[in-house]
């Protein structure tokens, strides 16, 4: 597919432009507040006993750690996760992996599960959970209010959109990426003007509107959104007074079309690949496509680029090992190829292909893993097969158990995708 | 006629707020802090709250908080002696900010203002 040419309000990204425009966006008070309370019901059972944005992926990482990343890469060193349902294991790892800037600098990622000063119930939607913090904003006064989601796998510069929205006088800045119009039903879409402004947005819907010039494309929301924080403080009070579902794509944006000054901005893609990067792991099936697209020789989304690191929890497990090198025919030859294999991990005479190791994850002699997503600490035993499959942590596969090869049989027992993935959930026991 | 509560903890100005506000034809009720106020629109909700922020206990600000998070249609003035809070993001949820004065015109102008806005929108579903 054909990539998209830049949007023609799209600014010069070329290194010296940025070196002269970025003064702005460092001088400019921002904070972010990521969205990290969703249930995460279509990623079910991986979300069984954690929120969405702590699911393992990419073997070492959660997924929050992206938009995270993204925060510190971007310099935005002052980040709220707004938490809520089964928040430990997120609270862990926030607390566990990212305390890792200067306090004594006003600097920090924090969680704040629901405090209840304005709202008696849980959030009821992603607008509503800015309203019910409305006090942590007062405490913080910041100019810019960036506010991103918890559950998406991309890498962006955020400094490049505050430019923009500074440029403009904006009073809210949506991060948007062409898709084909065939795909644009499942996202928030904007119609915007010859400078960017939008002058539509409509959530999921069924007659999207293409980009002007590009019949086939549509501007679809990356649900990363800059606001003036005093314009969301008035607009998620505004909503707070309504029945509406209290949701940014559904209810506040729309509103304030026509009323404010609204703009898209095209993502700028920090991946450095032809084709834009930006994914919603909505689904079990996004989430396992999500991780086969790291593994590629050429993977579409790089996690080895050291102009943008992606950071996470310090590992303590030792340097993964691949062992036995017996001769053919019939020898045992412990192997990993095309694939992630993180410490700890001990391929010991098995065969592992296009898939993605969590740590301490052990594979057996005679085993074969392919395309499958293995979680820490799970164990796959002697003479397994094992073909696209995501096994949740700690599940101690007996020897000779064969998944993802018999549906019928894999229907019985587990939980199987629409696109056929079979879903192991954790500490699963075998009788 | 609509019943405004008045939430203040000063007896003086509970008196002068209720009197004039009764002159105006506006059925009052009146609480003498934020507690007493919460328990009383939860019994018998008012039309309009006008709410004291500088009280003892519970002030005016997190009381307001609480009045949406039960009714998030209840019209709420908070009628204050410091102008202070005003740029605080945690009153911006009350429909008129009053600085308080011996002369009543401006509350007895915003009360009237935001009722009659109220009785334009749609009732809650």
């Amino acid at each position: 597919m054909p990539q998209p040419k830049p949007m023609p309000w799209t600014q010069d990204t070329s290194e010296a432009a940025m070196l002269t425009s970025s003064s702005k966006s460092t001088r400019a008070r921002v904070i972010a507040m990521v969205l990290a309370g969703g249930q995460g019901e279509r990623l079910y059972p991986l979300t069984r006993d954690r929120a969405k944005p702590a699911v393992p992926f990419g073997g070492l990482y959660r997924i929050i750690d992206f938009s995270l990343s993204n925060c510190v890469n971007s310099g935005i060193r002052r980040v709220f996760v707004l938490t809520q349902y089964k928040s430990s294991s997120l609270d862990y790892h926030i607390h566990f992996g990212w305390d890792i800037l200067s306090h004594a600098l006003g600097e920090f990622v924090r969680t704040i599960p629901p405090q209840q000063r304005t709202g008696q119930s849980w959030y009821l939607g992603t607008a509503d959970a800015i309203y019910q913090n409305i006090y942590t904003l007062e405490q913080e006064r910041p100019l810019l209010t960036l506010i991103l989601s918890g559950d998406h796998v991309y890498k962006m510069d955020y400094r490049a959109m505050i430019d923009f929205h500074l440029d403009r006088a904006a009073d809210l800045t949506i991060a948007c990426i062409p898709v084909p119009r065939a795909e644009a039903p499942r996202f928030g879409v904007a119609a915007v003007g010859a400078n960017g402004r939008i002058n539509d947005f409509q959530e999921k819907p069924a007659d999207p509107p293409p980009i002007p010039g590009l019949p086939d494309h549509c501007l679809a929301s990356m649900g990363v959104y800059l606001f003036n924080t005093a314009t969301l403080v008035r607009q998620v009070i505004a909503d707070a007074k309504t029945d509406s579902s209290h949701d940014f794509g559904k209810d506040i944006i729309p509103r304030m079309i026509g009323s404010h000054a609204v703009y898209a901005h095209d993502f700028q893609d920090k991946n450095k690949k032809p084709q834009k990067y930006w994914r919603d792991i909505g689904t079990r099936d996004a989430y396992w496509e999500a991780n086969m697209d790291l593994v590629a020789i050429d993977p579409v989304f790089n996690l080895y680029d050291p102009d943008w690191p992606i950071r996470t929890a310090p590992i303590t497990s030792p340097p993964a090992k691949m062992v036995f090198n017996e001769p053919p025919p019939g020898g045992r030859c412990g192997t990993a190829l095309n694939s992630l294999v993180s410490p700890g991990c001990i391929i010991s005479g098995g065969r592992v292909d296009r898939s993605v190791l969590s740590p301490d994850v052990r594979v057996d002699e005679r085993a074969e893993v392919t395309e499958s997503i293995l979680m820490e600490g799970t164990t796959i035993g002697r003479g397994c097969v094992i073909r696209r499959a995501i096994i949740d942590k700690r599940v101690h596969v007996p020897d000779g158990v064969t998944i993802g090869v018999d549906p019928a049989a894999d229907a019985e027992r587990y939980i199987i995708t629409s696109n056929g993935i079979v879903v192991v959930p954790r500490e699963m026991h075998y009788a | 006629m609509p019943t405004i509560l008045i939430v203040d903890d000063d007896e003086h100005q509970q008196i002068l707020f209720e009197e004039e506000l009764k002159d105006e034809g506006y059925d009052v009720v009146v609480a003498g802090g934020a507690r007493e106020a919460l328990d009383m629109v939860a019994n018998t909700p008012p039309d309009l709250v006008v709410l004291d922020v500088a009280m003892p206990g519970m002030d005016g600000i997190e009381a307001l908080g609480q009045l949406l998070a039960r009714n998030n249609r209840l019209p709420v003035i908070l009628h204050t002696a410091y102008a202070t809070y005003k740029d605080n993001f945690m009153t911006w949820s009350a429909d008129a900010y009053v600085v308080k004065s011996s002369d009543l015109s401006e509350l007895k102008s915003e009360i009237k203002r935001v009722l009659a806005k109220r009785s334009e929108e749609p009732p809650a579903q």
